[in-house]
């Protein structure tokens, strides 16, 4: 049974205190260091707010600021087609699935990276709809073999036609957006409907250090008329788009996503939005952007605290690798932020399936490993049950010294939801992998993809599928 | 009424459920009879008790050991089972003797001199005795000198051996050579397990058997059973 939306937080790397400084200190950013705005429509709304504007640089008193962030939800429901795949984020319940997006995809036998296409795209759809511990499905990949005016509704219709978790994506044209929207709206039923209970979800960054683009501005000034969730995360990357210090770069981070929060609801009070982190590090020998270090399990585990001292849903970036091929290290280091920033009370982990290579590729055997790593993470969410029941008092007392619990009633009522079964792990004595061909991970990886790629998949109701054809231009199919 | 019984002793039997107490591997079936009480019904009702144990009890032990190769079920499900057999069978063994059927064989089971880990043979003895088989348990710690009387007093078909240590492993070469010096070795088929132990290391000894788990050692008593 997958385990989602438990409570984290049980991890707490910053006292009260330093959150009210990291607070403090990004208000003073707002204050009396200002973003830039290169949107006029988004400069418009900050302008009609009272902010003092000076030659794209918005200043914002902290007072204003905090009005704003007080006019968004503190929780989004973020809806599957079934159910049980709604993620309903906020507090401090985790979830753990896909994020992008990358131009290659690594094969994981030969491997050798080529360029992502459509049809990867729908295929990674189909595969993570079959991992039962990947929570939701943020479009991973940029397809190579499509014109850019045609990108947002093929990614979007991939996603929506090869599985029912909730899709989020980033996107690329206003013109796309509209599309999407309305591609959305025939699949939920109408309008209203997409609203009440939206299936799809948008994600445009704000530039660190506090600037907002022009592009991105008119992108989120345009999703927050429609009323579609939206995420605005920032990615402040350590001594160089940030100060090289975890706490300034949470700073960065913290004042550059409220800022998007705050348009977001100067264009539309109430418009579910996410508060975001993608912030990292970067290796200043070369100054790489790194998607694997132990830093960024902290800052996006951090950032869950300032997300939930102002009551907002939380983005975080977590999960990756920066291996090339199913190792040990994309094993450890996906392992090991994805958990801090679970443990942290992260609400929605996006990155946490599939990427290698700094998030510029994907591999189809990682998604199977981190259905994994996302697995056991959840467990350790969960924590230990301790009442009368878990104790066990009678049972022990019943079995006695020197007997044992194998046949306990007690020990079949609890052993398949106490304990985390992997579907990955080799857990077999050494003759029997021996005698199975000594598979390591990546070859077992491997024959998963394909027992979930050529059974029959998710696929979108037949006249659905044709009205969505019929009415929307530039699908691929 | 009979075909409806023996399904629902074989579809207990499956959820390991031993009397109406248990709730049954999904739960909810509190206050339903179990095999206990399903087993006597099935007595009072003039049911053959060969039926019961070939189309209710071993039919059910074979989808048992079915989901447990497919990993659905647990150690601690299939024990459960084979506890709702063993207990079946110490209810109809009266009726079936009277009837003419026999039980499989007799086997001793005994951890090894100098060994205290005696779980997995407990497993051992709990599914043998749910594969119909007379278990007699002689528990942990168990010397050469006791298994050679106690063979020579019972005539055991089989006798199970187990060590967890390495350090232990070779008490049962000596066990199998106590038993050869009292002339007894050919009276009976020796089986051993445990975690350092291995097929090689079953012919290098001198035993006749090895399992590797509580499944395989059933089937390996079985073959030997119809190779004698």
């Amino acid at each position: 049974m997958a385990k989602k939306g438990l409570l984290g937080g049980s991890y707490k790397l910053l006292s009260e205190d330093d959150i009210a400084q990291i607070h403090d200190t990004s208000m003073r950013v707002f204050e009396e260091v200002g973003f830039q705005v290169n949107s006029d429509k988004a400069l418009a709304f900050f302008r009609g707010a009272g902010a003092e504007v000076d030659d794209h640089i918005v200043r914002l008193p902290r007072e204003k600021v905090m009005e704003l962030l007080a006019r968004a939800p503190s929780e989004v429901t973020l809806y599957g087609r079934q159910p049980e795949q709604n993620i309903t984020l906020g507090g401090a319940r985790v979830y753990a699935g896909t994020g992008g997006t990358a131009l290659n995809v690594i094969d994981s036998s030969s491997g050798e990276r080529r360029r992502a296409t459509l049809h990867d795209l729908k295929q990674i759809a189909k595969l993570v709809d079959g991992l039962e511990n990947i929570h939701f499905f943020l479009l991973p990949t940029y397809p190579s073999d499509v014109a850019v005016e045609n990108v947002d509704v093929n990614r979007f219709f991939a996603g929506l036609d090869n599985t029912s978790k909730h899709i989020m994506g980033g996107v690329y044209t206003l013109d796309g957006i509209r599309r999407v929207i309305r591609m959305a709206e025939i699949v939920a039923g109408s309008a209203d409907r997409l609203r009440q209970e939206p299936i799809i979800s948008m994600i445009i960054c704000i530039i660190s250090p506090l600037k907002i683009d022009r592009n991105y501005g008119d992108m989120i000034v345009a999703i927050a008329e429609e009323g579609i969730p939206i995420v605005v995360p920032a990615e402040p990357l350590c001594g160089a788009t940030s100060p090289v210090t975890l706490a300034g770069n949470l700073v960065v981070q913290n004042a550059d996503s409220l800022s998007g929060v705050c348009l977001t609801q100067l264009v539309n009070p109430g418009t579910p939005v996410l508060y975001g982190s993608v912030a990292t590090t970067t290796d200043l020998r070369d100054l790489k952007y790194l998607s694997g270090p132990i830093e960024m399990g902290l800052l996006n585990a951090a950032s869950a605290q300032m997300a939930q001292f102002y009551h907002l849903p939380y983005y975080a970036t977590a999960g990756m690798s920066d291996a090339k091929v199913i190792d040990a290290q994309c094993g450890y280091e996906s392992a090991l932020t994805g958990l801090l920033c679970a443990l942290g009370g992260a609400n929605f982990i996006h990155d946490a399936a599939g990427l290698l290579d700094f998030a510029l590729s994907v591999s189809y055997e990682k998604y199977v490993v981190d259905n994994e790593i996302i697995g056991m993470v959840m467990r350790a969410v969960e924590g230990i049950r301790v009442d009368e029941e878990t104790l066990a008092f009678d049972v022990i007392k019943q079995v006695g010294p020197a007997g044992h619990f194998v046949s306990s009633r007690h020990t079949r009522k609890h052993m398949r939801t106490e304990q985390y079964h992997p579907t990955l792990s080799e857990r077999e004595n050494f003759e029997v992998w021996e005698a199975d061909g000594k598979k390591d991970t990546g070859a077992r990886a491997r024959e998963r993809v394909r027992e979930i790629l050529f059974a029959p998949g998710y696929r979108l109701p037949e006249e659905v599928r044709k009205g969505i054809l019929e009415e929307i231009q530039g699908i691929i199919y | 009424m009979t075909d409806d019984i023996i399904e629902q002793i074989k579809q207990n039997v499956i959820q390991g459920r031993m009397d109406k107490e248990d709730e049954g591997f999904d739960g909810g079936m509190v206050g339903q009879p179990g095999v206990k009480e399903l087993v006597q019904q099935a007595l009072d009702m003039g049911t053959d008790p060969r039926r019961m144990v070939t189309e209710g009890l071993t039919e059910a032990m074979s989808i048992v050991g079915e989901r447990f190769e497919a990993k659905d079920y647990f150690i601690p499900d299939m024990l459960a089972s084979a506890e709702t057999v063993g207990e079946a069978m110490d209810i109809l063994a009266p009726h079936l003797a009277k009837s003419g059927m026999a039980t499989k064989g007799k086997v001793i089971m005994a951890t090894v001199k100098g060994d205290l880990h005696d779980i997995g043979k407990n497993i051992v003895s709990i599914i043998l005795k749910g594969a119909g088989y007379e278990v007699n348990d002689m528990g942990a710690d168990v010397t050469p000198e006791r298994i050679v009387a106690i063979v020579t007093e019972e005539k055991p078909d089989f006798i199970g051996l187990s060590a967890l240590l390495t350090t232990t492993m070779m008490a049962m070469k000596e066990t199998i050579e106590s038993l050869a010096e009292a002339g007894l070795r050919d009276k009976v088929k020796v089986i051993i397990g445990g975690a350092p132990t291995s097929a090689e290391f079953a012919a290098e000894i001198g035993a006749d058997g090895y399992g590797a788990d509580a499944f395989q050692a059933v089937r390996v008593v079985e073959e030997l059973k119809q190779r004698s």
